[in-house]
């Protein structure tokens, strides 16, 4: 039998990486919010339509992570006084570590050598 | 569009509506994304038996960015509790409320994180444990010349 296919449609979906491996997804809508607009973290902020780049998350050294966008203003206030909205230590943006892509490609280049 | 306030005030009166408010909390009316009134009564033992006490929030369009602007209702019959950190007009000296004074109970600011129900209880606790019922020490001069709105009211660091 021959399947000739005619046309396809990749479809994709993408999660931003907010919470570490270990702790339980799903298990505490909670944890799933911006503290500040209570919108999930896979929504936009209430100012953006389109989640994405252009509505990104903002992780602090003190583990809490908010849009962007909502921290922005808030820290951007003399109220803040630069502070965490939940520990009110000193706002610092973490640096994220990007995890190492699975690529096979650049093992089996290796392996031709 | 919604502004932000008002979609972040829906979902807070979703969750009051779903999970209703804490003991001794009620919600007495919330028409609009402008002004929410509660009731707040002290459970237990306390200095204020039996008495109920209205608040009122209101929000402007920066919430919860924005602190609300708090009070007690002294309309139509309504008193604040007398307490150290409540003015006779139903403002109040308390930090989360505005950025300019530090609490000695609530030790802390406002802060986008909390809620309405949040400041509810807050503000139930502050009067849990006031020990002597007494107005705060500058009342009269303060009410004579204090703003409509409790935000724009300017205290002194060492009142």
């Amino acid at each position: 039998m021959k399947v000739q296919i005619k046309n396809w449609h990749a479809v994709a979906q993408w999660r931003w990486d907010s919470v570490s491996d270990d702790t339980n997804k799903g298990d505490d809508d909670e944890g799933d919010v911006c503290g500040i607009c209570r919108v999930p973290y896979e929504g936009c902020c209430p100012a953006c339509k389109v989640p994405g780049d252009d509505c990104p998350l903002i992780w602090g050294e003190c583990s809490h992570v908010f849009h962007m966008h909502c921290l922005l203003k808030w820290i951007g206030t003399a109220a803040s006084k630069q502070q965490c909205p939940m520990d009110r230590r000193s706002w610092v943006t973490a640096e994220r570590k990007i995890a190492p892509a699975q690529e096979p490609a650049a093992s089996a280049d290796h392996s031709r050598d | 569009m919604a502004s932000i306030s008002s979609r972040r005030l829906a979902k807070e009166l979703m969750e009051i509506k779903n999970d209703g408010c804490p003991v001794g909390i009620d919600l007495v009316k919330a028409d609009d994304f402008s002004t929410w009134w509660f009731t707040i009564e002290v459970m237990g033992e306390s200095l204020y038996p039996n008495e109920k006490f209205t608040l009122q929030f209101r929000f402007d369009q920066q919430y919860p960015i924005s602190s609300p602007a708090v009070q007690f209702v002294v309309t139509d019959g309504r008193e604040a509790p007398v307490h150290p950190h409540v003015y006779s007009n139903g403002h109040l000296i308390a930090l989360i409320l505005s950025c300019r004074y530090v609490h000695p109970f609530l030790g802390n600011e406002w802060s986008p994180v909390l809620s309405v129900v949040a400041v509810c209880v807050t503000l139930q606790s502050m009067l849990a444990s006031c020990k002597e019922k007494q107005r705060p020490v500058d009342n009269d001069r303060y009410i004579k010349h204090a703003p409509e709105n409790p935000k724009k009211a300017s205290f002194p660091l060492n009142a």
